[in-house]
């Protein structure tokens, strides 16, 4: 029979002083979980880890392997083996949460942090009947907007990967904001809790996530954190949560990057931060670099149109509300001063004195230009 | 000692149900104990659906469900029983969908409903193939914001009372170490089934070990109907693990290894979607009588490919995944290899028609409870509609219980008695092994108490099992750690196994007749005559098991035979 090795973390606080590596030889068959349950049976009944269904919907057995987020009932023994070309395996405990004891870590405090963020249907009285022989009409076109999120199963394997938790452990862990944004899509829920889900979410760190994206791909159930919050972040600004840096971040991008065709590096600092010193400094700094710079980004060529297609985009994922256009019209108006014309025109124009300036070439420019 | 009102005993569906209702009708204190944290609990794994008769069921009505049940349980369940669950149907489905269970809808909006083997009518509301999974997420989030007290991870021990009411009950917290007593004047048990019984063949949860219905078999309650157990007929073939109904009721065919659909020899009509033991027997049959699939001939095809990949992808998800990766095998390309594996205990702890046992403020909800709504087989969809039906009911019955009850005070003897016994369990000789025995166990029920029973065999397989109960006094845990000591309580979980398997032998014995679940080849028909009755089964105080019979309660529906 074909056998690898485990090497299986060990720790019992009151009895070792340090966590240590027991190794293991198991057949390569079955899943993980039969692995374990076999060290369990036939060689050391002292070793502990959470194990239930055996069938992928309880998610007690969340675990690594080398490193690897894994859950121990849906990952075959052989799979690994040949991953991993038949060097021991060396199966850890989930990070981020305190051990127990060997594989089994406190779930307790992510869960305590996800009960925050109001994490269930708070029903609106207009949808749904206090009547309970009532029933509420829900359509099958609008429960899409929840149908991954609803499969979360408290597993802990994103809040295990998560770089965002690593760093600030106020952070309520991608799952937490998975299961509170299932609410914000539901028209069953009210407004007011919605309202208040963002506020809350913001306070538990909505801005930390650094959308690394581990949580999306380690999720054995296909939830999608980093998305989830990145629509989170979207509902903050629209309902008017635009005083974090990550907010201002996001509106300087959306308006700038709207307006010209890119972001503006001199004027990012003081947008986001507050910083009202950082233009001049940058602007010094730029200059004995003996860079060119401009206050704002030189308009780049067919900005109308680029902002026709923008503007589609954010139409299609229902964020072209988050354009200000007041914002945008100021810098428009700067745009115009510093160039001497019309923001209309004045794209044209300014290439066309380049082009002029750059003849030959220029001209060619001009060809592949399309014009 | 901790000290509450009422303490609900596990954390499944009937469990957070119960404590649901209870926080939001009364302000006693309520707590849930669970041995897994709540999300975990078998509940979850429950796919096809929950069976009720909604407004919008245009010719359906509770009482056709209740004729189907009664059917279903071939006469033994209590009708007065049937009448109440399904009556409630429609409330309970509402109530959960307004707490924001993502039912399946039709295109109008309202709650879709299927075909479920044995119903005359589409009845089985659903959400896509994780019904059972939906409703646990669901409740748990809404215990959650009513600021349920939960102790996770919380082994039960002993129930303790004085022979007519209920004062405590020990336990072990598993994740510290450590027996507890704690004082409540009410107590639910909503521990699950106890068909880990058939250790190697069967679709339930590691833990599913019937730890209250063996608490509440030593604490002298009677338990009811033990005999019954329901093989699922289509479990995967190496694993045991489901797969649902749904994939039948969404259309999928049987095959044996001539690609024959033998159903329309056993069930013409329903086909496929006969109920439960029915088809189990067929499936058992048709490999018994050698026209098994594959080298051993040792199962039976289910065929899903005509449904088509749009169709298994949207409404069996899960059913496909599973056959994935536990049997290397894709039902969009190939039919999926099953056989009946052991799934659900129709018996369990016996109650009156609202949950209530013998002992005052001790109730029994869901799996761990014979009510009886199931009788002799239970329907698909209606375990959690009884769940949700009865976790509902017995919460209402221990708040009114409760409010007016006077403090209880438990004696410490249990406690005492219960560290002894952990205490002994790990200096023990260790000279058999739980994993041994527990196989032995397991392949001992299957042979002798599986699909098809036998006197003789039955009667072998009894003493066997004694032996077991016997060698079991010599088993050992190893790790001697306080913390979260898996070893400690998967012998725990055993030793409740072993309580409980003669409970399930001798009634099976001495019910001289076939019916539902419970088919004998020496006795093939069923005897109205002599076995239309309940056996419920005492631990006596010297340790032997003690069989008595009681009255089945029939309203509206006179027995018949039960033709499909």
């Amino acid at each position: 029979m074909e056998t690898v090795k485990l090497q299986v973390f060990r720790y019992d606080p009151e009895k070792d002083s340090s966590p240590y590596y027991k190794e293991y030889e198991v057949p390569v068959e079955g899943t993980l979980l039969n692995a374990l349950l076999y060290i369990k049976d036939n060689i050391d009944p002292t070793l502990s880890f959470r194990a239930f269904c055996r069938s992928e919907v309880c998610g007690s057995c969340s675990m690594r392997v080398n490193g690897k987020v894994k859950l121990a009932c849906k990952t075959s023994m052989k799979e690994l083996v040949e991953t991993w070309k038949g060097k021991p395996l060396r199966i850890d405990p989930l990070k981020h949460m305190n051990v127990i004891k060997d594989l089994v870590v406190d779930i307790d405090k992510p869960i305590e942090k996800m009960k925050t963020l109001i994490p269930w249907l708070v029903p609106d009285p207009r949808v749904v009947p206090t009547d309970p022989m009532h029933e509420s009409i829900i359509y099958p076109e609008e429960m899409k907007a929840y149908k991954d999120q609803i499969n979360c199963m408290l597993c802990f394997s994103c809040y295990s990967a998560c770089e965002a938790v690593e760093d600030n452990s106020r952070y309520r862990g991608p799952f937490a904001f998975s299961r509170a944004y299932r609410f914000q899509v539901d028209r069953r829920d009210i407004e007011t809790a919605k309202e208040r889900r963002i506020r809350y979410s913001i306070s538990g760190g909505l801005w930390s996530c650094v959308q690394c994206q581990k949580c999306l791909y380690v999720c054995p159930k296909g939830v999608k954190p980093a998305e989830d919050i990145q629509n989170l972040r979207g509902q903050a600004i629209k309902k008017g949560f635009t005083d974090k840096p990550g907010a201002k971040k996001l509106k300087h991008y959306v308006d700038w990057i709207y307006a010209t065709g890119q972001i503006n590096r001199l004027y990012l600092p003081e947008e986001v931060y507050g910083n009202k010193e950082a233009k001049d400094k940058l602007t010094k700094a730029f200059q004995e670099m003996g860079v060119e710079v401009w206050e704002v980004p030189k308009p780049t060529k067919g900005l109308m149109k680029f902002r026709d297609i923008y503007l589609e985009i954010l139409s299609k994922e229902d964020k072209a509300l988050d354009l200000d256009f007041s914002h945008v019209r100021k810098i428009d108006k700067m745009v115009s001063d510093i160039f001497k014309a019309d923001i209309c025109t004045i794209v044209d124009r300014v290439h066309e004195r380049e082009d002029k300036a750059k003849g030959l070439i220029g001209k060619l420019k001009g060809l592949i230009g399309g014009k | 000692m901790l000290d509450y009102d009422i303490v609900i005993v596990g954390g499944g569906g009937a469990g957070l149900y119960a404590a649901l209702w209870a926080a939001e009708n009364t302000i006693l204190k309520v707590a849930v104990m669970t041995k897994v944290y709540p999300t975990r609990s078998h509940t979850g794994a429950a796919e096809g659906g929950i069976n009720a008769v909604l407004t919008h069921s245009v010719g359906d009505s509770p009482e056709a469900h209740a004729y189907d049940t009664v059917k279903g349980s071939d006469f033994l369940a209590d009708q007065d029983a049937v009448d109440i669950m399904c009556k409630m149907g429609a409330a309970v489905i509402y109530d959960i969908a307004h707490r924001g269970v993502p039912f399946s809808r039709r295109p109008d909006g309202r709650i879709a409903q299927r075909p479920f083997g044995g119903a005359s009518f589409p009845r089985t509301c659903y959400a896509a193939d994780k019904t059972g999974f939906y409703i646990l997420q669901t409740l748990y989030e809404q215990c959650l914001k009513n600021n349920v007290t939960f102790l996770n991870e919380w082994f039960l021990l002993s129930i303790i009372h004085n022979g007519e009411r209920v004062e405590g009950i020990t336990a072990w917290d598993i994740r510290n170490g450590g027996v507890h007593l704690i004082k409540t004047k009410a107590v639910i048990l909503a521990t699950g089934g106890h068909a880990r019984v058939y250790w190697n063949r069967t679709s339930n949860a590691l833990g599913n070990t019937g730890d209250g219905t063996a608490a509440a078999l030593r604490a002298g309650l009677p338990l009811k109907d033990m005999e019954f157990i329901q093989f699922h007929p289509t479990g995967l073939a190496k694993t045991g693990i489901l797969v649902t109904e749904g994939a039948r009721g969404e259309g999928g065919y049987l095959r044996n290894k001539d690609g024959e659909r033998f159903m329309k020899r056993y069930a013409p009509e329903k086909m496929e979607l006969a109920p439960r033991d029915i088809v189990a027997r067929a499936i058992q049959t048709e490999i018994d009588e050698g026209r098994g699939c594959g080298p051993n001939g040792d199962y039976i095809c289910l065929d899903l490919t005509h449904l088509g990949e749009e169709r298994i992808k949207e409404r069996l998800p899960q059913t496909r995944e599973h056959a994935i990766l536990y049997e290397g095998v894709d039902p969009v390309k190939e039919p999926i290899p099953i056989a009946p594996t052991a799934h659900y205990s129709m018996g369990g702890i016996d109650t009156d028609k609202l949950g209530r046992t013998p002992i005052k403020g001790l109730y029994a909800a869901g799996e761990c409870a014979c009510i009886s709504v199931h009788g002799a087989n239970r329907l698909g969809g209606n375990s959690l509609l009884d769940i949700l039906v009865y976790g509902r009911l017995t919460a209402l019955e221990a708040v009114k219980y409760a409010d007016d009850a006077p403090e209880t005070n438990p004696s410490v003897a249990k406690l005492k008695d219960d560290e002894k016994r952990i205490l002994e369990l790990m200096e023990a000789s260790g000279k058999e092994k739980v994993p041994q025995l527990r196989r032995e166990l397991g392949e001992t029920m299957m042979k002798h108490f599986g699909v098809f029973r036998e006197e003789s065999s039955m009667k072998e397989g009894l003493e066997k099992l004694y032996g077991i109960k016997e060698r079991a006094k010599e088993v050992k845990v190893y790790d001697t750690s306080k913390k979260f000591n898996t070893d400690l309580i998967s012998t725990l979980e055993f030793l409740n196994l072993v309580d409980l398997a003669p409970a399930i032998a001798i009634p099976a014995i001495e019910r001289r007749e076939s019916r539902g679940s419970h088919a004998r080849k020496d006795y093939p028909k069923r005897d109205d005559k002599n076995f239309l009755k309940h056996s419920v089964v005492n631990l006596e105080e010297d340790g032997s098991y003690k069989l008595s019979w009681k009255p089945v309660v029939i309203t509206k529906f006179p027995p018949e035979e039960r033709k499909y």
